[in-house]
């Protein structure tokens, strides 16, 4: 190891200058070796290449930003579920590239779904969103999707972490119950750290409370 | 006057000061010593920014701790109850710092200390003095040498690092371009375990900080997050959501599952141990919105701590085990509470920006916790009393989750 300390601990001789004999002896011990922290050996430490990324979804450049934002500044706690457009031209092909691959298609399909504040049920709408999901999947059945989990950042991020479990179960289930093979669908929570809005008002945290369906194969 | 008994004491009976004599410094009438922090004395081919690198050091450590009033560096010992003299000298690869405490009033010696080794450790024994200056002071060690651990977002993803309590030295544990979170230390101070999605789902980890050595030792489906040391190092709270719902359950420090602790439809998150391991106090929706709750490290005996506030969080155990901390959410944010483990003293300590993740030191003097009031999020610290609110990581940085571990 390397930066290696000796740290002994010894009784200052010149304690007794001040207090003649009745200078408190402290009794000579070694410490602890002292060292700074090191990172890992490379063999210890994982590489960014070995490192298992999730797949991203390909975010739609300009989504359309719900209609709450009027609101947002008078009530920060309104609890709103964007609007969601259709998730078009997100990926648009070059011209002349070769035709998109089917599960990338159905990748563009997949909606997301939206959830109020500290809320994991599913509304009208995002049941709605649910079904043709659901009908898209029916129709590739050997496509497994991954649904992940996600919250805005005024909770908890500890409780977050849960919540955003229980959303992509409560997805999950309504897909199961809808026909989709239970596995076929994989869920993980990201709690609050994968926002898609950055931003810190009610339009930005609307649209970070979701599920979003990767396809993983 | 206190003071002159406990100097009496030093003089005629210093067992006796042991087992009773220190001064009170909890008692919030109790005046503050004045303690002069004298000019290194710097012999030789010492540089002289060492001295007043010191003389800052040894300011910001005993000016945090509360029972001491820093005196002004021109008014020198003037009116000192306390000096703090202290001698730095270089030799081969090496130095070598003497540090004596003086009772200025009666000229006596009250503790000296002589630390040797390689010059990047020089603050590193300085801090280990003003610990010991707290012990020969108030009967306890200070927790200066003590580390943080804590996520920054330097490099953009959340990434573990650790640095000296007073935000010098930063150094990087982890760097996986993942995210990585809550790390907690082992009550030896040598391991953290953290939370990383490195291989895709977020998993525990226990890592061992002067090899690097490094095992995945909780891997089940679902989160394996908001690992939790109990205080002895043999068991891990951790919350999982593989039997569909988040619980907290007790690993084996190898991540064997030992014991299933909640069993509830709610979320129950976010558990911390009582310091003699007979308690686990934790965060859980099943009353409708997040609360604190008490429960034994069995399971059993629930009840809820906190009546105030609709939405609590985070909590932790002081080291005596008298106060938890917690967040709770005002607004779009959060302030640090402090609370008696019965319900009783509920008392709010922070109120500038939003402040979260609170965690005593383990002498439980301080408390460290992230906080917004500056615009970036930083890890600040303060005293349990929510006096001397201190920014001490970089003020451009985006760090929170601190956690402080024992002398190492």
């Amino acid at each position: 190891m390397r930066k290696k300390i000796i740290g002994c601990l010894v009784v200052l001789s010149f304690g007794a200058l001040f207090t003649g004999g009745c200078a408190k002896k402290d009794v000579v011990r070694s410490e602890e070796p002292i060292s700074a922290v090191q990172t890992a050996p490379p063999t210890a430490q994982t590489t960014p290449a070995e490192v298992a990324r999730p797949a991203q979804p390909v975010q739609p450049a300009q989504e359309a930003r719900p209609e709450a934002q009027g609101g947002a500044t008078a009530q920060p706690m309104t609890e709103t579920t964007p609007t969601r457009e259709p998730a078009v031209a997100q990926e648009a092909p070059k011209a002349g590239q070769a035709a998109k691959a089917p599960a990338a298609e159905l990748q563009a399909e997949l909606q997301k779904i939206y959830f109020n504040f500290d809320s994991a049920d599913l509304s009208e709408e995002s049941r709605g969103v649910l079904s043709k999901n659901a009908d898209y999947l029916s129709k590739q059945p050997s496509v497994k999707v991954r649904i992940e989990g996600n919250c805005d950042e005024r909770g908890s991020d500890d409780y977050n972490m849960a919540l955003g479990e229980r959303r992509a179960k409560a997805a999950k289930d309504y897909l199961v119950n809808l026909g989709i093979a239970s596995d076929r669908l994989a869920t993980i929570s990201y709690g609050e750290e994968k926002p898609v809005d950055q931003g810190h008002d009610e339009a930005a945290w609307a649209q970070n409370r979701r599920d979003e369906f990767v396809i993983v194969k | 006057m206190r003071i002159i008994l406990l100097l009496a004491l030093l003089l005629f009976a210093p067992q006796l000061v042991l087992a009773q004599g220190y001064i009170d410094v909890t008692a919030p009438a109790s005046r503050k010593l004045k303690i002069f922090v004298a000019p290194t004395s710097l012999p030789g081919e010492a540089a002289p920014q060492v001295g007043q690198e010191l003389s800052e050091l040894f300011g910001f450590d005993l000016g945090l701790a509360g029972p001491f009033e820093i005196s002004p560096r021109d008014a020198g010992m003037a009116g000192a109850d306390l000096v703090l003299k202290s001698a730095y000298s270089v030799q081969g690869g090496g130095v070598t710092l003497e540090c004596r405490l003086v009772d200025q009033v009666l000229n006596r010696e009250v503790t000296a200390k002589r630390y040797t080794g390689g010059a990047r450790e020089l603050r590193r024994m300085a801090h280990a003095f003003s610990d010991e200056v707290l012990r020969a002071v108030t009967g306890q060690k200070g927790p200066f040498t003590g580390k943080i651990a804590y996520v920054t977002k330097a490099s953009g993803n959340k990434e573990v690092f650790v640095m000296d309590y007073d935000g010098r030295n930063p150094q990087r544990v982890t760097n996986n371009g993942s995210i990585n979170l809550k790390p907690d230390f082992a009550p030896s101070g040598k391991e953290i375990i953290y939370t990383s999605y490195k291989k895709g789902n977020p998993d525990l980890y226990r890592r061992e900080l002067f090899t690097g050595l490094e095992a995945r030792i909780s891997s089940r489906p679902g989160l394996n997050a908001m690992g939790a040391f109990s205080p002895d190092g043999s068991k891990i709270a951790l919350v999982m959501t593989k039997d569909g719902n988040s619980e907290i359950y007790l690993i084996g420090r190898d991540g064997k599952e030992l014991a299933r602790l909640t069993n509830s439809h709610a979320i129950d998150v976010s558990p911390a141990w009582s310091p003699d391991g007979s308690r686990i106090v934790f965060v859980s929706d099943r009353l409708g919105k997040p609360q604190v709750f008490i429960m034994d490290a069995d399971g059993g005996n629930v009840r809820r701590l906190t009546a105030n506030g609709a939405y609590n969080v985070t909590p932790r155990w002081s080291p005596k085990g008298d106060r938890i901390v917690y967040a709770r959410k005002e607004g779009s944010g959060f302030q640090i509470y402090a609370i008696n483990p019965d319900g009783t003293q509920d008392t709010q300590l922070t109120s500038a920006g939003s402040n979260e993740h609170p965690r005593f030191s383990p002498d439980g003097r301080f408390v460290v916790f992230s906080s917004t009031r500056s615009g970036s999020e930083g890890v600040y610290l303060m005293r349990a009393d929510g006096t001397s609110q201190t920014r001490i990581s970089p003020s451009n940085g985006q760090d929170s989750h601190p956690t402080w571990s024992g002398n190492m």
